[in-house]
């Protein structure tokens, strides 16, 4: 090989290391990845412990991972390969047509779902009210079709129907409620959460499968809220080229509605939508503020039922629907009320709180994998 | 560390090379003795000092070694024999302590050995053999004493193959201990070599290793016969273009300092019989088991079974060195069956059939090899074997096979025309011109997409749902 050959050769690759080297230095280091939804690691101070036991070292190779200039650009950069590899998928979310992300659905670990589903049936033998009990599919189930061919997803109906069988309550399916709109924006295209429409029409199968009336969908004023949502699978994907969810309101928090968060004992005045999230990242959490143990909303109808909500985040935008039918609702989550149930059990705060209907209501996903759901056996 | 992580190539690599050319040459050395213990020690800084100790024993012992070589050799050979016999237990402490004490515990009277959770040094393996190689060079006269620690030291913690090899046998690169020309042509097909085997590591290897890691998860019931063949064979492409990879990535940056390694893998997967494959297959360790081990044992002048036994013994050890299990120790009399039905009988026949059968043949015995290799219990083995010769309860093939195999038929694609010399024939045959154009645009390439594998193998996102 000729010699001007060779040192182009060795200036292309010298260039390259450390250009990188030169650009890291200079750049300054980013505080919060929007596409990972993290804080980027920062650069670690050596002190002696720490180089000796290695800390220092693991450290200062992910501060220089996370702060690699245009870290962005080359993990899309590699989606991208993938996908022109031939993959359908990229970190185990399908891209789905141009534009929609989906994870598949894979069946829980049956111990724990049984686990679940006996707790489920405990609740509704010790609760002297209606227990209602409804599983949300995710957009894998109801656009299975989309999906790449032969792609792994199991069937959402078959452990849906096995929970049914076996909970002793009174199911509501809203496998058909949502399967009767699939061709509607009722999923997010970057987030695992179901839209404002989704919501709507859960809470309407819900409210039909207790005998109540929902108003129909012309009577609200729905109301776009953002249309630069950037959701859960999309942080996940690394597909970072898709188009945007927008999130809608379609009941506003009524006058006379009180909202009380309760992240500790203590009751905090909180928003049905909370409206600092919408310059977030995690846009999702407007609705109720995100994830908390409990939260509890008081409405203007008085003579109307209350209700208990064993539920995760995929309830949070149904809440707001509920104004219209209920004196009040509490809505817990598991996940984080556990460690006041160590002393209390459902049924305890059931007649405590008056509640007239328990409703337990959870998105598949989370009911077949959460470890808190025997609590409310207890 | 290890070469294919953004901390080495844009960082260390970087700093590594400037001060490299930087310094005049009496401070080269030292400058990669430093840096070798920075590499070294960067998972794990207390190993420095094993590695230090275990640099010094050899050093010293090749000083004494070399002493008495010529006028004392019964001394010398004392010398060798409590030498190798160090090297050995600290090998054989740090790598094989916790599976001897959890094996001998299953006997009741033995009840109270306790496995310590050691961590296995990385490259023990490796720079223990390099030393072994010293000091038997040093007594057979094939190689000259190094007087200077500093370049002893080097050698044996060279940086490009300290963790992975391949093992440098002492007289293979002492002259270059004390003497490297530096050309631009050297340099550059250093870096020619080193995008080469960075790509194999990060582009291929990994990409299939996924999908091997997928089905070796797999419960029995689940594992259908065409998914365990494409799964194994997965893996067969992740390890070889893994390792080959490191050799590559290992040679090329030798290269950059000026140091001439050999060729560690030769197209194994080409080969016509299974003696073929290990003269292909990680060349560096059978070398080293031929003349360390196999040619001390007497080799083949003993006579037939002295031969068949010392073949016996050679493949149990090379199986066993390549980890703390015994299922690599089985792996490796697998092989010592094959090597030996051939020598007995089948390679006179593989000569004389179509060149297909032993191709066919190979593959067969070297990919269901793996198997033994890469699952850790007999148990594991049984029901992957069962699937790959369709006694599995798994079926025939499902749905997901089809759709791996869609997914990866790209990549299946590629990287089985990379386990043939054909691109290097063709790039061979391209005039000057467009190799050098080619060249350059296939290091570009190869380093931006590399690169983006990298980072992207750092991606973590935070999913507030999980929590």
């Amino acid at each position: 090989m000729k010699k001007v050959s060779s040192w182009f050769q060795i200036c292309i690759f010298l260039a390259f290391i450390f250009l990188f080297f030169v650009l890291h230095l200079a750049l300054p280091d980013v505080g919060f990845s929007e596409q990972e939804n993290r804080e980027l690691t920062q650069a670690p101070k050596l002190t002696v412990d720490s180089s000796f036991s290695g800390q220092f070292t693991s450290k200062f190779e992910s501060y220089c991972s996370d702060q690699f200039p245009f870290r962005d650009s080359w993990t899309t950069l590699k989606a991208r390969s993938e996908l022109s590899l031939g993959k359908k998928e990229n970190k185990g979310v399908y891209l789905c047509g141009d534009d929609i992300l989906v994870e598949g659905y894979s069946k829980p670990d049956f111990k724990q779902l049984d686990t679940n589903i006996t707790a489920v049936r405990n609740l509704a033998e010790k609760a002297n009210i209606p227990v209602y009990f409804a599983l949300v599919p995710s957009f894998a189930e109801i656009r299975s079709d989309l999906l790449p061919k032969n792609a792994p997803n199991d069937s959402q109906k078959e452990i849906i129907d096995y929970s049914y069988e076996g909970s002793g309550t009174i199911n509501i399916d809203l496998l058909s409620a949502m399967s009767a709109h699939s061709d509607e924006y009722i999923y997010y295209r970057t987030d695992h959460h179901w839209t404002s429409l989704g919501a709507y029409y859960g809470y309407a199968a819900i409210m039909e499968a207790m005998g109540k009336t929902a108003p129909t969908l012309s009577n609200y004023n729905r109301e776009m809220i953002t249309d630069e949502f950037y959701g859960s699978v999309y942080s996940k994907s690394g597909i970072s080229w898709v188009g945007s969810d927008s999130i809608e309101f379609f009941v506003p928090q009524r006058e006379g509605t009180k909202v009380l968060n309760y992240p500790s004992d203590e009751a905090v005045p909180a928003l049905m939508y909370n409206m600092d999230f919408l310059n977030k990242k995690d846009k999702y959490s407007m609705f109720m503020g995100g994830n908390t143990p409990l939260i509890t909303v008081n409405t203007e109808n008085t003579d109307a039922p209350s209700i208990l909500v064993l539920r995760d985040s995929y309830f949070d935008s149904l809440i707001p629907f509920l104004q219209d039918n209920y004196s009040e609702v509490h809505a817990m989550d598991l996940r984080y009320y556990k460690t006041k149930l160590m002393y209390s059990t459902l049924i305890d705060y059931i007649e405590e709180h008056n509640i007239d209907e328990v409703l337990v209501c959870y998105s598949l996903y989370n009911f077949g994998t959460d470890n808190n759901v025997f609590l409310m056996g207890q | 560390m290890v070469f294919s992580s953004i901390i080495f190539m844009f960082i260390y690599l970087p700093i590594v090379l400037a001060v490299y050319y930087f310094v005049p040459w009496k401070w080269r050395n030292p400058w990669l003795f430093f840096v070798n213990m920075i590499f070294y020690g960067w998972g794990e800084p207390v190993y420095i000092l094993l590695m230090l100790i275990s640099i010094m024993i050899n050093y010293i012992s090749g000083i004494f070694v070399g002493k008495y070589r010529d006028d004392n050799k019964p001394r010398a050979k004392r010398i060798l024999v409590i030498n190798i016999i160090i090297n050995l237990s600290l090998l054989m402490f740090y790598k094989y302590f916790d599976l001897f004490a959890s094996t001998l515990s299953i006997i009741p009277a033995l009840d109270f050995i306790k496995p310590l959770g050691i961590t296995l040094p990385i490259g023990i393996s490796f720079y223990t053999f390099q030393n072994m190689s010293y000091t038997i060079d040093v007594y057979r006269h094939d190689g000259d004493v190094q007087k200077s620690f500093i370049r002893f030291g080097t050698y044996i913690a060279l940086f490009p193959q300290l963790i992975a090899g391949p093992i440098v046998r002492y007289k293979d690169i002492a002259s270059q201990l004390d003497f490297r020309s530096k050309s631009p042509d050297q340099f550059a097909s250093g870096v020619r070599r080193f995008t080469v085997g960075l790509a194999k590591k990060v582009l291929i290897a990994n990409n299939v290793g996924v999908l091997w890691d997928n089905y070796a998860a797999l419960s029995a019931t689940e594992l259908s016969f065409a998914g365990s063949w494409m799964g194994i064979i997965a893996f067969s492409l992740q390890i070889y273009f893994d390792f080959s990879g490191y050799s590559d990535m290992a040679i090329g940056l030798g290269r950059m300092i000026g140091f001439e390694f050999l060729e560690n893998f030769n197209y194994p997967y080409i080969s016509k019989s299974v003696t073929e494959f290990w003269r292909r297959w990680h060349i560096s360790l059978g070398t080293w088991f031929r003349d360390y081990v196999y040619i001390p044992l007497g080799g083949n002048r003993k006579g037939k079974y002295r031969q068949l036994l010392n073949i016996t013994i050679v493949w149990a050890l090379t199986g066993f060195w390549h980890g703390a299990n015994w299922t690599f120790m089985l792996w490796g009399l697998y092989y010592a069956v094959f090597l030996i039905i051939e020598k007995l009988w089948l390679l006179e026949r593989l000569d004389k059939a179509p060149n297909f059968v032993g191709h066919i043949y190979t593959l067969f015995v070297a990919v269901s090899g793996w198997v033994i290799f890469q699952l850790n219990s007999l148990s594991q083995c049984a029901v992957y074997y069962k699937a790959m010769f369709g006694l599995g309860s798994g079926g025939l093939y499902r749905p997901e096979d089809i759709y791996n195999l869609a997914s990866f038929a790209l990549v299946f694609l590629i990287s089985i025309i990379a386990c043939t010399p054909l691109s290097k024939n063709l790039y061979n045959r391209l005039p000057e011109k467009a190799k050098s154009f080619s060249s350059a645009a296939l290091i570009i390439i190869g380093l931006v997409i590399s690169t983006a594998y990298l980072v992207d193998a750092t991606y973590n996102p935070f999913l507030y749902f999980r929590f």
